[in-house]
């Protein structure tokens, strides 16, 4: 007996030290958040003026967090649960979303955001909580504040430069007619960008015709658009006005070029607007139809299944959006506080699950390299797009 | 010049949706002594109700207008009897039926935007006449030109109505004193219920054209033709029908030369300093009764 319990001892001794080296030598490696059910707040919008789009921002999370679940992705016994509060796109509600959840400490992160100026009335509120924000569709340069304000939107300058200069080198354009929001900044700044492309390449400035946001006759704005007689007319507004100008160039005759931005890309625009949106090429960084990853086809097939629709470009970056969350989470240790998972979101340097083929993070701003041009075809297909 | 006659029928088409709006709504406070909060929200429902007509039914277009301006109407009725009613009962003067308005109005948009699952809706093009009209150099949207006199024909047969026959003049005598013209044997609930109908059905019309001519079927609808509708009703008086369609037409007419011609950022700047100065310069708006004071 007492032979035994000496034998017992010795090896509960080398097991001790082996796993007291093990420890030593590869603590870093083995760190793994305590197993249990970390808060995550979602500020939706899933009503006001940008609902159909933050429907899908909304879907595109909770499906993340069933994957997530599901698979045991941030490790054994780790669990997100995806906490909802409404704002409507309205400042005042999404700050008073964000106070209750920087009240409730099982919240561990918030992700928010469709407009710019609500994710940026967020920033303080959030830096000052050291409350960890993930922005999901925002998309003004400068959001960013690491380790507590960090973005998943791939900034859509980029994508839209690419665009612009490709219909400069395929339609060679001599004038171009551009439409943009004179009350919104970032469609701004995205006119400027197109327009210094297109004026590089060549292409004159016809016109510059100005909406307002909550425009919905676009029939004075499209007379003035088609009598400067363009080569192009490209539209750099929101949806529902993007939406209304094309479909009332076309309504009007305009037979010529149009170009757009992402916003006409989901379903229901073109259910609403139908085949006046055929042939108009906007850059994408997802499309269900011609987004071909691995990832990007389990989670079209996924979001299908729960949802029974195709996923648009929206629900792939509410989907991004809790990933990225679930990477920092990962590489946290024990029982992290939202500091320690800033200061982990913080170290990311590339997103390692995502729908695009590649999303590097460079001070807190996702930079996504592979963007699409496509453009709707007649019966309602998102196709590549080709000059025709 | 092309240019500017074709822009001069965009602002005419657009000012005549302002007009046929602001008529509803001049028609309830002129008649009613109400400053109805909630009247932009039965254009938002006509327009709805049109397209789920269409959507649903494939109703053709007049019928789908129908379904919007009997639509507009009923709910009108509704929220008065519901709203309205109990308040005039106890007399508690406009005020009250202010506030009780904008519950309404809160608690129908919120509904509109679940009935289009808050998003923007559009008639299927198909669905209402889409060519143009060609006239000279000029080509003009059939849809513009239905709106154009759909406003004439309204304008001119409820001023018929309410100055020409014994239902207006029972309208203008409940606008005065409801109590005196029921005294005078006016059924003064029948004129309520009428004028209620009426002015629901008016500003339904607008909304379903509008909800047409936009590709904008939404709960945000109602909203844009509010403002502008109660500038119209302010500019070209309250309890005159020809002075709204003026100033409704000449609206839509300076905010599309505005953008035009000088600046977009301008365009409803333009449209608020007319507003005020009729506030100030003519507070009894284009063709208002000099001595119109609501009971």
């Amino acid at each position: 007996m007492n032979r035994i319990s000496k034998a017992a001892r010795a090896v509960r001794g080398v097991v001790a030290g082996a796993a007291a080296l093990a420890a030593g030598f590869a603590g870093p490696a083995l760190a793994a958040p305590a197993a249990g059910e970390y808060g995550v707040g979602f500020i939706t919008e899933n009503t006001g003026p940008l609902a159909a789009a933050g429907v899908s921002y909304h879907r595109g999370a909770q499906l993340a967090v069933d994957e997530i679940n599901g698979s045991g992705w941030i490790g054994q016994g780790v669990k997100l649960k995806l906490g909802e509060k409404e704002s409507g796109s309205d400042a005042a509600r999404a700050v008073q979303a964000l106070t209750q959840f920087s009240a409730d400490r099982n919240v561990i992160a918030v992700t928010c955001c469709i407009l710019s100026p609500v994710a940026a009335a967020l920033k303080p509120v959030t830096t000052n909580a050291k409350l960890p924000l993930v922005i999901y569709g925002a998309t003004l340069p400068g959001l960013p504040q690491p380790p507590y304000v960090t973005s998943i939107v791939g900034l859509p300058g980029p994508q839209e430069v690419k665009m612009s200069k490709m219909l400069a080198e395929t339609l060679k354009p001599k004038t171009v007619t551009y439409f943009v929001n004179a009350d919104n900044e970032g469609f701004q700044n995205r006119f400027k960008a197109a327009q210094k492309v297109m004026e590089e390449a060549g292409a004159k400035t016809a016109g510059v015709v100005s909406i307002l946001s909550a425009d919905t006759d676009f029939t004075a704005p499209a007379t003035q658009a088609i009598a400067t007689n363009p080569d192009l007319i490209m539209v750099w507004t929101t949806q529902t006005p993007a939406a209304g100008i094309i479909a009332a160039l076309r309504a009007r005759g305009y037979a010529g070029k149009i170009s757009a931005s992402d916003v006409i890309s989901p379903a229901p625009v073109f259910k609403k607007i139908g085949p006046a949106l055929a042939g108009v090429p906007f850059p994408i960084l997802f499309a269900a139809e011609i987004s071909s990853t691995p990832e990007a086809k389990s989670f079209i097939e996924g979001y299908t299944k729960k949802f029974g629709e195709a996923p648009d470009t929206y629900s792939a970056q509410g989907y991004t959006a809790l990933y990225y969350i679930a990477q920092g989470l990962k590489n946290t240790n024990g029982k992290p506080t939202r500091e320690d998972l800033a200061a982990a979101i913080g170290q990311i340097k590339s997103n390692d699950h995502n729908v695009y083929g590649g999303v590097p993070m460079v001070n807190g701003q996702a930079e996504v390299e592979n963007s699409l041009v496509a453009n709707w075809t007649a019966d309602g297909k998102v196709v590549r797009w080709e000059n025709k | 010049m092309q240019l500017f006659v074709e822009q001069l029928i965009n602002g005419w088409a657009l000012g005549s949706l302002y007009a046929l709006f602001g008529i509803g709504f001049g028609l309830v406070f002129s008649t009613l002594g109400i400053l109805n909060a909630a009247h932009g929200t039965y254009a938002s429902w006509a327009a709805i109700a049109g397209y789920y007509a269409v959507d649903r039914f494939g109703v053709p277009f007049p019928v789908a207008v129908a379904a919007g301006v009997v639509g507009g109407g009923l709910l009108a009725v509704v929220v008065d009897q519901i709203g309205f009613q109990p308040l005039r009962a106890k007399k508690t003067g406009m005020l009250g039926a202010l506030i009780t308005s904008i519950a309404f109005w809160i608690i129908l948009d919120s509904l509109a935007g679940f009935a289009t699952g808050q998003q923007s809706l559009a008639f299927p093009a198909t669905s209402y006449p889409n060519q143009m009209v060609v006239l000279g150099p000029l080509r003009v949207p059939q849809m513009q030109i239905i709106t154009i006199l759909a406003l004439l024909v309204c304008t001119v047969g409820i001023y018929l109505l309410i100055q020409k026959t014994r239902i207006g003049a029972a309208m203008r005598a409940v606008g005065w004193n409801e109590v005196a013209a029921a005294l005078g044997g006016v059924n003064a609930r029948m004129v309520i219920l009428l004028t209620a109908f009426l002015a629901g059905a008016t500003s339904g019309l607008a909304g379903v054209l509008g909800g047409i001519s936009t590709s904008n079927v939404s709960f945000t609808l109602g909203e844009g033709l509010m403002l502008k509708g109660f500038a119209a009703v302010v500019v070209g008086g309250y309890d005159d029908v020809r002075g709204t369609a003026i100033a409704g037409i000449c609206l839509g007419v300076i905010e599309v030369f505005v953008a035009q011609y000088i600046s977009t950022s301008f365009r409803d700047g333009f449209t608020y300093l007319l507003l005020l100065a009729f506030l100030i310069a003519r507070p009894r708006g284009l063709f208002g009764s000099a001595n119109f004071v609501r009971a």
